[in-house]
């Protein structure tokens, strides 16, 4: 039952001393700090902290969680972000403490487990991908990005040559783009034609001796397979570029058709969407990158490798570009994807894509009669919807039929993305929703296309709170509590 | 399958309406050319209980900070995670969720997020933080970026050699590709000196990044090297400990602009180097340049207040090549975490831990250089990390006999620092005990 | 100023050349059309005096709550004027677009390259055709 008098903040409970832990005596002879530090380094008051009880603490928190929609309440079928099932099987082995409790300077003969697992996952990962090289060092799919990028741009100049352009569709990421500038790059963005596929005509206009690389999304982010990408490929290889595949798509292919055998050099993992790492309300995640054997030595260090039946990490790679995160990577993700894998072994993995492809059809056969979807009658993992028809006819927005999604208990689409869709819709099921679920969805959408566009504008009306005024939070930011002239 | 709800019923039904023959036929869209042929080759699946038997057996192979005594740290802590953090962050709706594109339906993570906001300001004393990056390590990195971008000097920054190695690495690699230049004050005496600073900062220097207490555990000169880098138009970007902050002076009042630092002490356990949570907060001048996501208060059409994504033109998915920086995620899960631990601790939990340490830290100082063997690399006062040299210098072979005996001793500092090839980097937290500390000191003398 | 009197730019920019001591001045802003087109606006970046502008190529930015459009300039030459309250005062672009709303003043070099700008006229239908 939901607690309405939640949104107190912690700092508006607080109270002159209140307080939640206790910690132990000192069981060491108590010096005086400001013997031990200087004086002139401390503070002369206490952190500016809330002061708080336990059970305020516990009351709050789970309060507030209650005002979320999450995988384990809700359908959320929230298109390229892959909210499939979490599996709480993974949350306790990630907490075994041979797995929670390792510190990541800890000699490699002390963790030879951890370095088993991890030396596995990157055997598995290439070979899903077809491309045997791997490091699982990036925290992110979008560093991920970032840090193949720096692998091709550290293999252009080892080779002595001026590379200085990554291309993409206009229907990619906005990392794309962005990673391309981080790693040096100047941005080139190719058209996609009105199918949602790359503009070869426009690629070929663009393609000189300059490419370094191409950044492909395939499936693309409009939910369909580019069967261009070998074609593609061919004409950037003889270029001298490399093709890079951004994974984030990787849950309609797994088993199905591997990124190396169609033309890509590199990728990534987007472990927390297709191997069902949590999102945990925004993060974390983790973003493996898998490359030929060509560009392995270029990959970030250190690497797991096997010699004999010892496990170690490589740090002594010298063509490697070095490190982009401290430590490991995000190795509580990887482990929960390790997980993910090994339930589902081979067969497993490939009923993932088939299902989830399979559940995204479904779901486009029902939608279809109620929203247009422009790229077709068939699709991949997800497909994009467009309301342009329905706005024009009724001024009911993609945003208002979202918004009134809430009120009936269905998470929301993903909205306006890609930017290559007017008033895009785009939805993905994933594989594990029911075929009730999704004749639930498809009945409500249908429903609310037949309410009132009064009421859908000012949707959603059961929910916590009504739609909140994002102008006046951009005009004069307010990014933290101040005790004052806040309203109430 | 464990996590499939069709039957093959449902499947039937579910191609006559899509009117496909087959699963197979939605994929005749990729060239058969393309189509893998034969099943991956991946061991095969494994159900709940041998998924436990097989990873627990992986997991018994590994020494942890529960089976042996942990004095590592470099960067990642074992201190002590009270049981709230987990039985709260643990709740699905938090951990099965994602960032909040629908505030309506994300009110939960978005006060999270803008209380966890509010508590980074109030620690660091800062205007604005962020609702969190991956790790220490890149948000040093985009610490440097930012202020890069705000001074408009993208050539040249000055780092401290006392700053946390890898994070320096992660520079050098992001600036191999921009080329852009690092150059590298020495801390020979555990710290750097402020005239090394001063002659290595010109107007071409975007920032001064520094860390305190630094990777040694030694304690920087913040306000003198702050002046320096202001008077040369560059920013100082200041590495920090969240637990320091018990205690020291806030990274604001000692002039730093950007703060940065690893949050994984605040009540995320070690998990061999990640997930962790980057903390970045800076002077609001500096807010639109900014990495990551940000939450800000507003009103709902009725009046109430309420919290949404603002700002959102810096980021990547509005601005792509020209956004701020590629982020996408934030680590929301750690940035709750952090909430919670700060929320239990309260100002008088984060100082007295503060306290353990550093007393735990200088006890076991003094009786691990009270022998012959070992002592101080370096003389300056330290807060829970200090840096011990082995007159034997045989630093290998005595962790290795110190793990033997049952404790992770230390962390060897050659491969960073090759004079310093005979030491090693102690770390105590509050979690140690006299006992613990005095058994560790017998294990080295032996 | 009446927005019959300016010239306009295919990316929805007016600018208003004046004769001021000997020189050509050209007075920049964006149109009520645009202004329209861009929603509530929220942020505005305007470049220093000093800075040299050339004609097409982007001197600013403004920003609605999910959107950032760049301004390019109309003209060419250097930056003599900055309205640097509007920022702070966005809804006067809505209020008064050709007036109080005018964001640069430029010394053009030459005609700056007005000569190559549409007239009211040409505008209109422009905008007609893009609505």
């Amino acid at each position: 039952m939901r607690n309405l008098k939640t949104s107190t903040l912690l700092f508006e409970l607080s109270k002159p001393a209140r307080r939640a832990a206790t910690l132990p005596a000192c069981d060491v002879p108590v010096e005086r700090i400001d013997k031990l530090l200087p004086k002139d380094s401390l503070s002369e008051r206490l952190p500016p902290l809330p002061e708080v009880s336990e059970p305020e603490v516990v009351r709050h928190f789970t309060n507030l969680s209650t005002l979320n929609m999450s995988v384990d309440t809700h359908f959320y079928p929230l298109g390229s972000c892959t909210m499939k099932y979490n599996s709480k099987r993974n949350e306790r082995m990630a907490a075994l403490p041979g797995i929670a409790d390792l510190h990541p300077h800890q000699p490699d003969e002390t963790i030879q487990g951890m370095l088993e697992l991890l030396y596995e996952l990157q055997q598995i990962l290439g070979e899903i991908s077809g491309l045997p090289a791997v490091s699982l060092q990036p925290a992110a799919g979008a560093h991920g990005e970032l840090a193949a990028l720096m692998v091709a741009a550290a293999y252009f100049r080892d080779k002595k040559l001026l590379r200085t352009k990554v291309l993409a569709p206009d229907s990619a990421h906005g990392t794309n783009p962005a990673s391309a500038k981080m790693a040096g790059f100047e941005f080139v963005t190719v058209k996609s034609n009105a199918a949602g596929f790359v503009d070869m005509e426009d690629l070929q206009s663009k393609l000189d001796d300059q490419i370094a690389v191409f950044m492909i999304t395939n499936p693309s982010t409009l939910g369909i397979f580019d069967k261009q990408v070998s074609q593609i490929a061919q004409l950037v290889h003889k270029m001298g570029g490399l093709i890079y595949l951004d994974g984030a798509n990787m849950n309609a292919i797994l088993g199905i058709t591997r990124p190396g055998d169609f033309g890509a050099d590199m990728m990534h993992y987007n472990p927390h969407k297709t191997f069902s790492g949590p999102h945990g309300g925004g993060g974390p995640g983790a973003g493996p990158i898998c490359v030929t054997d060509i560009l392995g030595p270029y990959l970030p260090a250190p690497v797991v490798e096997k010699v004999e039946d010892k496990f170690r990490l490589a740090y002594d790679r010298a063509q490697s570009i070095g490190r982009v995160r401290s430590f490991f990577g995000n190795v509580g993700v990887l482990v929960r994807a390790w997980c993910y894998i090994r339930t589902h072994g081979p067969e497993g993995l490939k009923a993932v894509a088939e299902n989830a492809v399979l559940n995204a059809n479904y779901l486009l056969s029902r939608v279809k009669h109620i929203l247009p979807v422009p790229q077709g009658d068939r699709c991949m993992h997800e497909f994009v919807a467009s309301a342009a028809a329905i706005k024009k006819k009724t001024s009911v927005s993609a945003m208002d039929l979202a918004k009134r999604l809430l009120d009936y208990g269905f998470h929301a689409p993903t909205v306006y993305f890609p930017l290559t869709v007017p008033e895009a819709m785009m939805i993905e099921p994933t594989e594990t929703e029911s075929k009730e679920t999704m004749d639930a969805f498809a009945e409500i959408l249908f429903r609310i296309t037949e309410e009132s566009p009064e009421l859908l504008h000012e949707a959603p009306h059961s929910t916590i709170i009504s739609r909140p005024d994002e102008v006046r939070a951009a005009r004069q930011p307010m990014m933290r509590w101040k005790g004052d002239g806040n309203v109430r | 399958m464990p996590y499939f709800y069709n039957t093959p019923e449902d499947q039937q039904a579910m191609l006559a309406a899509i009117g496909a023959s087959s699963v197979d036929e939605l994929f005749d869209v990729i060239p058969a050319e393309h189509r893998l042929k034969r099943p991956l080759a991946l061991p095969p699946a494994l159900s709940e209980m041998e998924l436990a038997q097989q990873l627990g057996a992986l997991a018994a192979k590994n020494d942890h900070a529960g089976s042996k005594v942990c004095f590592l740290g470099g960067g990642s802590y074992d201190h002590f995670v009270p049981a709230v953090v987990d039985a709260l962050a643990g709740r699905g709706e938090f951990y099965t969720s994602y960032t909040p594109y629908q505030p309506e339906v994300a009110q939960g993570n978005l006060q999270v997020m803008f209380e966890y906001q509010t508590l980074i300001c109030e620690l660091t004393g800062m205007d604005v933080s962020n609702a969190s990056l991956y790790d220490g390590g890149s948000a040093a990195a985009e610490g440097v970026l930012l202020a890069m971008s705000v001074t408009g000097r993208p050539g040249k920054v000055v780092v401290a050699g006392s700053v946390n190695p890898e994070y320096r690495q992660i520079l050098e690699t992001y600036f191999e590709c921009i080329g852009a230049h690092l150059v590298t004050v020495p801390a020979a005496s555990g710290i750097v000196r402020p005239a090394d600073v001063a002659a290595a900062v010109d107007s071409d220097t975007a920032c001064v990044l520094l860390q305190h207490p630094n990777f040694f555990g030694c304690l920087e000169d913040v306000a003198a090297i702050s002046k320096i880098a202001h008077d040369a138009g560059a920013l100082l970007v200041q590495s920090f400990d969240p637990i320091s902050l018990g205690l020291l002076k806030r990274p604001a009042d000692l002039g730093a602009d950007v703060a940065v630092a690893e949050g994984q002490s605040l009540g995320t356990p070690m998990l061999y180097g990640g997930p962790y949570l980057g903390i970045m907060a800076c002077k609001e001048a500096f807010v639109r340049r900014m990495p990551g996501r940000i939450a800000g208060q507003t009103v709902d059409r009725r009046g109430r207040r309420c919290w949404v994504l603002t700002l959102q033109t810096r980021e990547q998915h509005i601005r792509r090549e020209k956004a701020t920086s590629n982020i996408c995620t934030n680590q929301g899960l750690f940035a709750l975490r952090a909430a919670i631990y700060l929320a239990q601790m309260g100002p008088q939990g984060l100082k007295e831990t503060a306290e353990l340490c550093v007393r735990k830290a200088a006890y076991a100082k003094q009786q691990l250089t009270a022998g012959s063997r070992f002592s101080a690399a370096f003389s300056q006062p330290t807060f829970k990390e200090f840096v011990i040299r082995d007159k034997q210098n045989r630093v290998a072979d005595l962790l290795k006999s110190a793990s033997a005996a049952g404790y992770l001793a230390g962390i060897p500092l050659g491969k960073w620092y090759p004079e310093l090839e005979d030491c090693f980097l102690v770390t105590v937290t509050e979690k140690r005990t006299k006992g613990e500390i005095e058994g560790l000191t017998r294990s080295l003398n032996q | 100023m009446k927005p019959e009197q300016l010239r306009y730019a295919e990316t929805h920019e007016w600018v208003a050349v004046t004769d001021e001591g000997g020189r050509k001045v050209g007075t920049v802003g964006i149109t009520a059309f645009a202004i329209e087109q861009l929603t509530d606006l929220v942020h505005m970046v305007l470049p220093k005096v000093g800075k040299a502008v050339e004609q097409g190529k982007e001197f600013g930015e403004v920003e609605s709550v999910k959107a950032v459009s760049s301004l390019y300039s109309p003209v060419n030459g250097e930056v003599i004027a900055v309205n640097s309250d509007l920022p702070n005062r966005l809804e006067t672009l809505g209020s008064d677009p050709y007036g109080e709303g005018w964001m640069i003043k430029v010394a053009l070099a030459g005609d700056g390259g007005a000569s190559k700008l549409m007239d009211h006229a040409a505008y209109q239908k422009q905008c007609a055709a893009e609505g």
